[in-house]
């Protein structure tokens, strides 16, 4: 995982996503409708994809018309201002310490009332290390919904692109995994290291190489991206009877 | 002691041998006659056979004739008198006149019976003459009194007429024959004509029915007769009603037909008469697009020369209803705001929800070489906007304003501002697009809400606060009574923001900011009106989400968004169970000179049962548009009254409730019910012939038309006899030549016998 270099394209790119974030920071009237990703503290190292949201809000700003407010939000799972920010991520890097009860509940109540998490593991792990971790606080948080794969004509893979797998930073599983409420997908959870594969730093360049598909598998993460914001905001929407046929025809 | 007169006799047997003896004997005799039959039947010469056979067989009949001992009975007998029923149809259709300008039918029966009464006099001697008009009751009647009463029964029912005639009367006395005055209008058993169960009915009778049709076929009139239309329909779906138009006398003639609502023309169509008696169906297709219970009414043009006139319209009360509602929402960009929204919708059952968000704009680049890897729809603006938009119960705008072209609604705005107009509902919900923000201003649409945009939005957070009008509002109503309401909005957190605007004259604003102002009055957030026959609900922020999320934060289930929003959409599209006041029409449609029914439900303000409160109900005339009657009353333990109104004008009514308990106001509310011209007696002026020829025929009678010069020769049953004095047996086998007859022919044939060389 290399260190992109920086180009002149990177740069203007770069500053011109500082455009909408420096506007999202204002306090303007609609702010809190739009789309600001809060980020969970856990005992882990829980921030290490900040950038990468940072860039697919401002990819979903530019690809969209949802607007956005790019920088996350940090907040302890326990806090009640999570309710405040519907879309949360819960991402690290290695094994994690057991979430506290007050963090347990507070997540429940987030997730049964209508919050989402995208869930992700920066480690690509698959049975120990942030997997292992958060497999066991779901079952904590959840203990009755289960995480499952998401089938392919689930309307995750056409909130806005349709596609057909979920690849991140990696392809270890084809396809991610969700803990579903009612008809709502309350949890998405990737083992690719989707936010992996979105991540720039401060020079613009991406963070991370993204195999084995290289460039068209990141831009591949970054529709992904798109599509779970997209879930996260408009839910089953592409569902609609309204949309079927157009889609089953561009998929043919 | 004068010896009786007897009137009539019968032959008796008046032998003391039991009946068993005498068949006893008579077979031995009949075996005896078999017997010598037999012996003889070698004789070679017939002549011999012949004769043996004839003697033996005599001798054997005047053997049993002294066996029997037969005899003469002398009579006293005397006849019944039976009852013979005259029946007068008494139904309304007998007041039609029997022809043009001439007397009703009913006085011209009444002239008939006048001029006949010494016919039916003279039938006195051997009958007992009952004179009954049928409405279908029987009443006894009189040639004046038919003359004087007015006929006034709902319904012809020969059939029931007949048989109630059949067991009326003086003790047993049995019916020998009916004589039937009727136009043959009949509308119940009979109706068919006699046929099935009417026919087999009729001959059970088995007296003969004599029937005098009164009345010309050829009368001039046109009728609406055999409406069919459901009892209820569905908003916004489209419903059929069928007519039947009758008319006589019209032949070549094309007559327009209305169907209309409550004075409103709702569709026309003309028919064409091809024959003098023709019936021509006539079929309406229309669209409700309210929901309630309204009067219509089909109806022909009134021809001067026309036999009845009450017959031209008739009309019926329909009850429209919702199905699912319909709501089409229409996001300017997918936000929380319009994710809490949607989920809320999409889980109740009882909405039917059509969504188009806007996910690209012209200025969005997602960076894909073809369009087939995205899975946008093209924005069918023209479909839902313009063909469609009368499809949906509810149109509702979530930050949705967009000046591209592409976007712009501005060719639609008119449609929209008519349809809500015109009967339907709309929501704008705020956010940096719309109500002052952002480019398009929708100049046409906002003259239908009831804000106006005011200066720039407030982006500070700010909790709610309930209006006094709030507070009773049924969109505000989240609680279970006006305090438990008051403190669940005061619960709620803070809202982020609010767009600035102005409730115009005549908007209920429900909820407004705190400290905002706009022209001295507090910024309104929620804000209601009736928009012609529509509704309008403006929510000034795109921030209404943090009722459904944010109010969670602190652990307490809330579902303060979930009833506010499940009250808007019933309150915009006027959910009955809504109102306080229910007011049913009790029936909604009433038969002429039936007074009109009517109940009312009370409920406070907490939707619990109102009693004692002091209800009003106005009957008001849709087509003169004028009240009517009032009545008063009050509530009883479950907040119900029933009130009735004196039989009305025939018309479509309103009924405007309104009710109080104490000082406190518990609403109002309205329903519809029809008061019908004709019943079914009147809608058909037509008489009938072939019916009472065929009730005749049947019966054994005969059928006659008024006018005669009198009283036919009507076929009537014989009254049975019964012996009413004494007896005399006078015998008949104790003469002497009957034996000396016996002797000879059983000497004869022992002399035959003898002489054939037989033993």
């Amino acid at each position: 995982m290399s260190a992109r270099r920086l180009t002149r394209r990177n740069l203007l790119l770069g500053s011109a996503a500082l455009v909408p974030l420096l506007a999202g920071r204002a306090h303007a009237f609609g702010e809190k409708s739009r789309f600001i990703p809060a980020v969970a503290k856990h005992g882990g190292r829980w921030d290490g994809r900040l950038s990468g949201l940072r860039r697919i809000a401002w990819e979903l700003q530019r690809r969209t018309s949802v607007e956005v407010v790019p920088d996350a939000r940090p907040f302890p799972l326990s806090s009640p201002d999570l309710f405040e920010y519907p879309f949360l991520y819960f991402g690290g890097d290695g094994a994690f310490p057991a979430l506290g009860d007050a963090e347990v509940t507070n997540l429940r109540r987030y997730l049964t009332y209508g919050g989402f998490m995208l869930a992700d593991a920066n480690d690509a792990s698959d049975g120990a290390g942030f997997d292992a971790s958060f497999r066991r606080e779901m079952a904590r948080v959840l203990p009755q919904n289960r995480l499952a794969e998401v089938p392919s004509n689930h309307v995750v893979y056409k909130s806005f692109f349709l596609l057909d797998s979920a690849p991140g930073r990696l392809l270890n599983k084809p396809q991610m995994l969700a803990a579903t409420l009612g008809k709502r997908a309350a949890v998405l959870y990737s083992q690719n290291d989707l936010a992996g594969a979105w991540s720039r730093n401060e020079s613009g360049d991406y963070e991370f190489d993204v195999s084995p598909g290289g460039e068209p598998q990141r831009e591949l993460a970054v529709r992904l991206g798109i599509n779970v914001c997209m879930y996260a905001l408009c839910l089953d929407y592409k569902d609609d009877a309204v949309h079927l046929p157009l889609i089953l025809n561009k998929r043919r | 002691m004068n010896s009786p007169t007897f009137n009539a006799w019968k032959l008796v047997s008046l032998s003391p041998l039991p009946s068993w003896a005498l068949v006893a004997l008579a077979l031995g005799l009949v075996l005896g006659v078999g017997l010598a039959a037999w012996g003889v039947r070698r004789e070679p010469s017939r002549g011999r056979r012949v004769l043996l056979w004839t003697l033996r067989l005599a001798a054997g009949v005047a053997a049993l004739f002294f066996l029997l001992e037969p005899g003469i009975r002398h009579l006293q007998v005397a006849r019944m008198k039976n009852r013979v029923a005259v029946l007068v149809d008494r139904s309304a259709s007998m007041g039609f006149p029997s022809e043009p300008n001439g007397p009703t039918r009913s006085a011209q029966v009444a002239a008939f019976l006048e001029k006949a009464a010494p016919s039916l006099a003279a039938l006195q001697d051997r009958f007992t003459v009952e004179m009954y008009g049928f409405d279908p009751e029987l009443a006894p009647v009189t040639p004046a009194s038919l003359a004087k009463d007015p006929a006034r029964a709902g319904t012809t029912d020969l059939l029931a007429a007949l048989r109630s005639s059949a067991g009326a009367g003086q003790g047993s006395r049995k019916l020998s024959g009916v004589l039937l005055f009727s136009d043959g209008a009949d509308n119940t058993e009979l109706k068919a004509g006699v046929v099935g169960r009417a026919r087999a009915a009729l001959a059970d009778l088995g007296v003969p029915v004599s029937t005098f049709t009164v009345g010309q076929e050829a009368l001039k009139d046109l009728a609406i007769e055999g409406l069919k239309v459901d009892d209820f329909a569905f908003v916004r779906n489209s419903l059929t009603v069928e007519a039947e138009v009758h008319g006589r006398g019209f032949r070549g003639q094309e007559v327009p037909v209305v169907l209309g609502q409550e004075g409103k023309t709702v569709a026309s169509k003309t028919v064409r008469f091809e024959t003098n008696d023709d019936v021509k169906q006539v079929s309406f297709t229309f669209t409700p697009d309210q929901t309630g219970r309204f009067v219509y009414t089909v109806s022909v043009p009134t021809f001067p020369d026309e036999a009845v006139a009450d017959n031209n319209s008739r009309s019926f009360t329909l009850k429209v209803i919702r199905d699912r509602v319909r709501v089409l929402l229409v996001v300017g960009r997918p936000s929380w705001d319009e994710r809490y929204l949607r989920g809320l919708l999409r889980q109740d059952a009882n909405v039917d929800l059509i969504s188009f968000y806007i996910l690209r704009t012209l200025s969005d680049d997602p960076g894909v070489s073809s369009e087939r890897e995205l899975s946008l729809i093209p924005f069918p603006m023209e479909e839902i906007f313009d063909t469609k938009l009368d499809t949906f119960d509810v149109v509702v705008f979530q930050n949705f304003g967009h000046a591209d072209p592409s976007l712009s609604i501005a060719e639609y705005e008119r449609n929209l501002e008519r349809y809500i107009h015109n009967g339907g509902a709309f929501v704008m919900i705020g956010g940096d697009s719309v109500l002052g923000e952002g480019r398009a201003t929708m100049p046409t649409l906002m003259e239908a809400l009831p804000v106006a945009a005011a200066g720039p939005a407030n982006p500070e957070p700010f909790t709610a606060r309930l209006t006094p009008e709030g507070l009773r509002h049924p969109v505000t109503a989240i609680g279970t009574g006006a305090s438990s309401t008051e403190a669940a909005w005061a619960e709620l957190p803070p809202i982020p923001g609010i767009n600035l605007t102005q409730a115009r004259p005549g908007a209920t604003v429900l909820l407004e900011h705190p400290h905002q102002t706009v022209n001295g009055k507090n910024a309104p957030l929620v804000a209601v009106w009736d928009y012609g026959r529509g509704r309008a609900l403006v929510m000034a922020t795109d921030a209404s989400w943090y009722w459904a999320f944010a109010a969670h934060r602190d652990g307490s289930p809330n579902r303060a968004y979930d009833r506010f929003w499940g009250n808007a959409l019933r309150w915009l599209v006027r959910d009955p169970d809504l109102t306080t006041l229910k007011v049913t029409a009790d029936p909604p449609s009433v038969e002429p000179g039936r007074p009109v029914g009517v109940v009312v439900q009370a409920r406070s303000a907490d939707y619990q049962p109102a009693q004692d409160a002091q209800v009003r109900v106005e009957l008001f005339s849709v087509a003169t548009q004028k009240p009517v009657a009032v009545q008063t009353g009050a509530t009883g333990v479950d907040g119900v009254v029933r009130l009735e109104f004196a039989p009305p004008a025939p018309g479509p009514y309103k009924l405007l409730a309104s009710a109080k308990k104490g000082e406190t106001d518990l609403g109002q509310g309205e329903d519809a019910v029809a008061v019908r011209a004709v019943g079914p007696e009147l809608s058909d002026a037509s008489v009938r012939p072939e019916l009472m020829e065929q009730v005749a025929k049947v019966t054994g009678g005969k059928a006659y038309k008024l006018p005669q010069d009198g009283l036919p020769d009507v076929p009537l049953l014989d009254p049975p006899v019964v012996e009413v004095g004494r007896a005399k047996d006078q015998p008949l086998w104790d003469r002497w030549y009957y034996l000396v007859a016996l002797v000879g022919l059983l000497g004869a044939e022992w002399f035959a016998r003898r002489r054939f060389g037989y033993v």
